[in-house]
């Protein structure tokens, strides 16, 4: 037997060799699935263009709101990762804190139904930061255009769930390593805009702006044109500064899009656990988050400088209002800054450089669902076929069905349907729900499983000697419900529509009428589901 | 005859005793503990004049009366680790190279498992409720003769047990790990050992295999991908196969109806190998929470009739 010791200088617990004793997790492997997880390329220079929905709000001041109230997600999530240190997540946690019904429907929501959604939506950044700007740019400004078009979307929507089917098909081996390799070459393009967007100045901009745009698109004087059409309609962009707040923290819901993921790895952690795997898992999830924060801030301040603040507000405003003289395509800050070199060749390669940051972060758009897939149909929930695989290709046909048919569905109207399009936000709002009852089983977490808590080390984590995690808890709980009360109270967001409220509601529908109809028909078969998280007693 | 299937309890007392009541919680007829039965983690608690000093969940705690030395014993145990009471030169002893910590984690291990088979006899009535228990990979062999001569446990290593018409075949051996643990064997020993042990079934359609190692390549045996020092690559999201060839070879050659299965305790799942029905409830012991599967035979038709896997 080899045996060895822990601690520092007398051993305080000595471990004898045995199956299962890993190293702790690498946080720098933890930040990079982060910090892709809240994509700022893919999401966030979408969601940016959107500013104008609240024409007064600040991107930088909600963006940093933002980011320090998701890092109290944050601490509530590593919470729930070192207490509950299980694969499943968000299912795992709910199911035994709240009940094996919560657990169940939250998880299939939240982890499963609504990225069907999200397929499209991952369709159309992949159409607007690479096909449209890419074709663009090699002169054929028509067949980019085609891919804005309904049929256009619809078929890089296709691509995207083929892309990601092939992906979970092959498993996350030899796609971990691709998505390392594109998170530096994407830091590397970044690189590259910095260098370009401090280099040059806002006049070379405009000329560059006003050739390209004539060349590409034959609008004449385009830049001027853009704050021209947007003032005409009545848009005058904000000067850039941190206030006013009222109007900046309505950009708050809007940031979720790409803030509120930093934890979406936590349904991979496995059984490890100590002491210090507290500061390792808040670690890798904060600094991936704030990487992310600070990636944006510096990309909107070289925006502001060489761009122009007013600029850049009013191109994405004139493009989402069709103004007389919009870019036909999406006015993609990497496509603009890559003007600034008169070179197409260049340009492309910095298009390609920065689609890194989509094709390192597609590949995770169905392993949770996978995993829930799976989960559910081992608590026998779903059918026990849900979870076969494949003897020969280890391929899980029956959960790839379950996923990629109905995110086939719903592509086609997301393209071909402009109000469902419209519906973007239906993608946060679901997984925040989800979040939320994760969020109340933090702050339970203590009073429901003492003894579990009480050898948790998050339990040890104190400010004066008040336990951090449960008030994190609270603190995010306040965050999800300041979202979802403003997603549901204002229609600038696109989700309290009649057909978006009834979209979503028929997803929880069909999760509780699976819930209560797998115990409905397993009770006749003489399986109790009820028994799966009955705690059997000790004494 | 329903049977309560649980493993890799890896030492937690609180598991333990979980185990011995689930015959009556989920109405079993029989109780099987797959392997790992013994913990990984031994907790010296210092024992000083008048006081006793631990570190424990990170915490240095200091213990001033007996009752708080019990209680905190009993948290340590829990958990799956051993506590140890011992004078701070002891501690100096065993973290120096030598052996001695070898064997005093072999002394704890028996002395722990004496103690759970103390409380299994009022649980399992004198031994009126079948319980059958298995050494795992990571058990050191000195377990065995334990469990063997207890009156009210089967240990079931290499045999063939019959329990309510069915044959239960056990093996705690698995394939080798990064860890180098006692029970591991190259594939083809592995082979011929489950080969030995199959030929002694009278009847292979109402045999049960309880092999440690799951089959490899089934979903059963994902384990996080190592690198070379042990450290989960790409922050965890790699899972790979570590299963048995051997174990998956035999099950799909004597395709009995059911495979029972642990040592991969994040890989909880259900799959099909031929007409073999193969799962592994996975293990949370340092949860406090009993992972099993409670399987209904039909003795009639030689098969499995229900199954589920619960978190107890």
């Amino acid at each position: 037997m080899t045996a060895g010791a822990v601690g520092e200088e007398r051993p305080t617990l000595f471990l004898r060799n045995a199956t299962g004793l890993v190293r702790g997790w690498s946080v720098r492997d933890s930040m990079i699935y982060a910090c892709l997880s809240t994509n700022v390329v893919t999401l966030g220079m979408v969601e940016w263009a959107y500013q104008s929905t609240f024409a007064r709000g600040q991107l930088l001041t909600a963006i940093v709101i933002s980011g320090i109230w998701v890092s109290f997600l944050v601490i509530a999530y590593t919470g729930l990762v070192v207490t509950i240190p299980r694969a499943g997540g968000d299912y795992v946690w709910q199911s035994r804190i709240l009940g094996s019904g919560v657990g169940f429907v939250m998880a299939a929501t939240g982890w499963w139904f609504i990225l069907w959604l999200w397929a499209p939506i991952y369709g159309a950044v992949l159409s607007e930061e690479f096909f449209q700007p890419i074709f663009a740019t090699l002169g054929t400004p028509s067949q980019a255009a085609w891919f804005a078009s309904h049929n256009g979307i619809f078929v890089v929507t296709l691509i995207t769930i083929a892309l990601a089917g092939v992906l979970v098909s092959i498993g996350m081996a030899g796609y971990a390593r691709v998505q390392k390799w594109c998170f530096y070459g994407g830091l590397l393009g970044f690189a590259v805009i910095v260098i370009l967007l401090l280099a040059f100045g806002r006049n070379t901009f405009i000329a560059s702006f006003n050739g390209e745009a004539s060349k590409l698109f034959g609008i004449g004087n385009a830049y001027h044109a853009q704050i021209a059409d947007t003032a005409k309609a009545g848009y005058v962009a904000p000067s850039l500064s941190f206030g006013p707040l009222g109007p900046s923290m309505l950009l708050v819901p809007m940031m979720m899009f790409y803030l509120l993921w930093p934890n979406w790895g936590t349904t991979l952690y496995g059984e490890i656990r100590g002491a210090s795997d507290f500061r390792r898992v808040f670690g890798g999830m904060f600094a991936g988050l704030w990487t992310t924060v600070a990636l944006s801030v510096v990309f909107l301040l070289l925006f502001a400088k060489t761009f122009g603040w007013a600029f850049y507000q009013s191109v994405n405003a004139n493009w989402l209002g069709a103004g007389a003289h919009a870019l036909p395509i999406f006015p993609y800050p990497v496509m603009m800054a890559g003007w600034l070199v008169n070179n197409s060749a260049f340009q492309v390669i910095l298009l390609l450089l920065m689609s890194l940051w989509f094709f390192g972060w597609v590949g995770t758009l169905f392993l949770s669902s996978t995993r829930v897939i799976f989960a559910a149909a081992f608590d026998r929930v779903l059918p026990d076929a849900a979870a076969t695989v494949s003897e020969k290709r280890r391929v899980p046909m029956a959960s790839l069905v379950l996923m990629l048919l109905p995110a086939v569905g719903l592509g086609a109207l997301y393209a071909y349907n402009s109000t469902f399009a419209s519906y973007t936000l239906d993608a946060t709002l679901v997984i925040a729900v989800t979040y939320l009852f994760s969020g109340v089983a933090v702050v339970i977490l203590p009073l429901r499983k003492p003894d579990l808590w009480a050898a948790s080390p998050a339990s040890r984590v104190k400010v004066l000697g008040v336990p951090v995690v449960p008030v994190a808890g609270l603190v995010t709980i306040g965050l999800l419900v300041y979202n979802l009360v403003e997603w549901l109270s204002r229609s600038a967001y696109g989700v309290n529509h009649g057909g978006s409220l009834i979209y979503m509601g028929a997803m929880y529908v069909l999760a509780i009428v699976i819930y209560v109809g797998a115990r409905v028909i397993r009770n006749r078969q003489g399986i109790d589901l009820g028994l799966i998280n009955k705690e059997i007693p000790v004494e | 005859m329903k049977i309560f299937f649980a493993t890799d309890i890896h030492g937690s007392e609180i598991c333990w005793r979980k185990f011995l009541n689930a015959a009556a919680f989920y109405k079993a007829d029989a109780v099987v503990l797959g392997g790992d039965v013994t913990g990984k983690v031994l907790v010296p608690i210092l024992s000083m004049p008048g006081y006793w000093e631990v570190s424990f969940g990170g915490q240095r705690v200091r213990l001033e009366t007996r009752q708080e030395l019990d209680d905190i014993q009993r948290k340590i145990r829990d958990r799956g680790s051993y506590p140890a009471v011992m004078a701070p030169e002891e501690v100096d002893a065993l973290s120096e190279s030598g052996g001695s910590l070898d064997r005093r984690f072999t002394a704890e291990m028996t002395r722990g498992l004496d103690r759970w088979l103390d409380m299994a006899d009022g649980k399992l009535r004198g031994g009126e409720i079948p319980c059958i228990l298995n050494g795992g990979n990571d058990d050191v062999f000195e377990i065995d003769d334990i469990l063997e001569r207890s009156p009210c446990v089967s240990f079931a290593e290499g045999k063939v047990l019959d329990i309510g018409g069915f044959w239960l075949v056990s093996m705690g051996w698995t394939n080798p790990t990064p860890w180098h643990t006692f029970r591991e064997a190259p594939e083809d020993a592995l082979a011929a050992k489950i080969d030995a042990v199959a030929s002694q079934i009278p009847d292979m359609d109402r045999a049960i295999f309880n092999f440690h190692a799951p089959p490899y390549g089934t979903g059963l045996d994902e384990a996080p991908a190592l690198d070379e020092n042990l450290r989960p690559v790409h922050g965890g999201a790699v899972m790979k196969p570590v299963g048995s060839t051997a174990v998956r070879e035999a099950i799909l050659r004597y395709q009995p109806p059911l495979s029972v299965h642990g040592h991969i305790h994040e890989s909880r799942g259900v799959c099909k190998l031929g007409r073999t029905l193969s799962l592994n409830p996975g293990s949370s012991y340092s949860d406090g929470v009993l992972q099993g599967a409670i399987l209904e035979l039909n003795e009639k038709k030689g098969k499995v009739g229900k199954y589920i896997l619960v978190n107890g």
